[in-house]
């Protein structure tokens, strides 16, 4: 505990607080080049995009490790705070790591400053982060390639940001995705967007929903590192819904009523 | 002259005259529990006696606001980093209190060189199992821990009145409300025990008086909230319902 004469410098800096409390963010190994002859677990394939009545966040279950399933209920959709989500692809251990401290980092400075932090504010903070790692992506240890959406009450909008591996971060106003199976689906947003039905921003929550079952069905069945559903062991792809009103996660009812109608063959 | 115990405890003494002199003009705050969760309550001439500390944890405090702060960060900071390093779930108000803040303040309060603490302190919490606990820490780290509600006041005499007139009723069973409402009575009765004159003349007359002047600030903890944080505070409707009915 501080004493009365020392400073109270904290500015709501939560990783400062972890780095003075002997917290370390796991650096390069020294001396070593790139990692070779074993394998980490990584995360498959996530989406996010905008529909009417804010932004969609899905993402698949499965986790491997090369050739391997490592795990088929891996939650790759992880709320950060109440109007927050953060979709990771990559190595599962730095990217939970990741949430954690974003998590404690928002609400560590909403409740020590008495005010929530700016979209701007969150959005560099996932950057930091990412810089932080650099050194263990580089060796493919630690590679990890987040989507990050927030709800922007200034602007009353839902907001998604897709980062590169260095940190940069990129505004997306339609659509995005990331991970293995990530291409064959990003076409086909493109697609539905252009010339499907309506466009992605104009379509409900239910519709969206439903494409985004489809499009993580689509993506497993092209790429051996993105697990499809298999409602018979109630495992199905988690869905997210990012609106004024915070984040709200599909339930499994919800999301086998869905699954099941959405993909029914005409 | 602190190397003869007499001159140490003489020197303590003083240190709790001054203290308890200082914290006097200290505004009630109460806790209490209620159908859904449990409420922490208080006016004040300055806003600043109710906190949120973590997803299950809030703070109320009377005395000093630059001591409040500390003591506030502090608790912030170690609940986040237990939080962090093990789980949200091992984040508990006796963990803090008696593991973190309460033996720290009492050697602040001992150590007569340092400036003393002026504090009294409100911890409550809906544990995991969605029970209620309430806590009360005073400036030397002594704490005590409550069944069913608490108040915190500059006074000693107005402390153990709030005290003895909370267990009175079945908060418990009370509606938001109808919780805010009694609170609300009990701390406009108390107004008349406050001994000090000096004091008495810059706190309202009347409760509309005390609406108008002054902050009414509080928070509930509540099981309804499908949030990690469960920490609200109570919304502008609310206190207008209770304006309506109170006054």
């Amino acid at each position: 505990m501080k004493f009365q004469s020392e400073p109270n410098t904290s500015a709501g800096e939560f990783f400062e607080l972890l780095e003075n409390s002997g917290y370390r963010w796991p650096a390069k190994l020294e001396g070593t080049a790139k990692q070779h002859g074993f394998t980490v677990p990584q995360g498959t394939t996530v989406l996010a995009f905008h529909f009417k009545g804010g932004v969609l966040v899905a993402g698949d279950r499965r986790a491997t490790a090369g050739n391997s399933i490592m795990y088929e209920l891996c939650d790759k959709v992880i709320p950060i705070d109440d109007h927050t989500l953060m979709a990771i692809a990559g190595v599962p251990a730095t990217a939970f790591e990741m949430a954690r401290v974003l998590s404690h980092n928002f609400e560590y400075y909403r409740r020590s400053q008495l005010q929530s932090m700016s979209t701007e504010g969150k959005i560099r903070a996932l950057s930091k982060l990412l810089k932080e790692n650099v050194g263990m992506a580089v060796q493919g240890l630690g590679v990890v390639s987040p989507i990050f959406a927030t709800y922007d009450p200034a602007l009353k909008k839902a907001r998604i940001h897709f980062y590169d591996m260095l940190g940069a971060d990129f505004q997306i106003r339609t659509h995005t995705a990331t991970g293995s199976g990530s291409q064959i689906i990003r076409g086909i947003l493109e697609h539905e967007d252009l010339w499907g039905e309506k466009p992605l921003a104009e379509r409900t929550r239910e519709q969206a929903m439903t494409l985004a079952i489809r499009l993580l069905q689509t993506a497993a069945l092209f790429d051996s590192a993105t697990g499809q559903a298999r409602p018979e062991d109630d495992i199905y792809p988690t869905l997210a819904t990012l609106t004024e009103e915070g984040y709200r996660f599909s339930d499994e009812d919800e999301t086998a009523e869905i699954f099941k109608t959405s993909t029914a063959r005409g | 002259m602190f190397e003869e115990p007499y001159r140490w405890m003489e020197a303590v003494s003083t240190r709790h005259n001054y203290v308890q002199e200082k914290l006097k003009m200290g505004q009630p705050v109460m806790a209490v529990p209620y159908n859904e969760g449990l409420l922490i309550f208080g006016f004040a001439p300055q806003p600043g006696k109710i906190f949120e500390v973590y997803d299950r944890i809030a703070l109320g405090g009377v005395g000093h606001p630059a001591d409040v702060e500390r003591l506030r960060m502090n608790l912030l900071d170690m609940a986040h980093l237990e939080g962090f390093n093990r789980s949200a779930q091992d984040v508990t108000s006796a963990r803090l209190l008696q593991f973190g803040i309460a033996p720290a303040l009492k050697q602040n309060f001992e150590e007569i060189q340092r400036a003393p603490y002026i504090i009294r302190m409100l911890l409550v919490e809906l544990d995991n199992e969605g029970n209620p606990n309430f806590f009360r820490m005073n400036y030397d780290g002594h704490w005590g821990t409550f069944k069913n509600g608490t108040a915190i006041a500059g006074e000693e005499k107005v402390m153990d009145w709030l005290q003895k007139e909370i267990q009175k009723q079945p908060f418990a069973t009370y509606s938001l409300d109808k919780a805010l409402q009694q609170a609300c009575k009990l701390w406009d009765e108390s107004r008349k025990l406050d001994s000090d004159d000096e004091a008495k003349k810059d706190i309202p007359e009347t409760l509309q008086e005390a609406f108008d002047q002054w902050y009414l600030e509080g928070a509930v903890l509540t099981e309804k909230s499908t949030r990690k944080a469960i920490y609200r505070p109570i919304s502008k409707d609310e206190i207008e319902r209770l304006k309506s009915s109170a006054v």
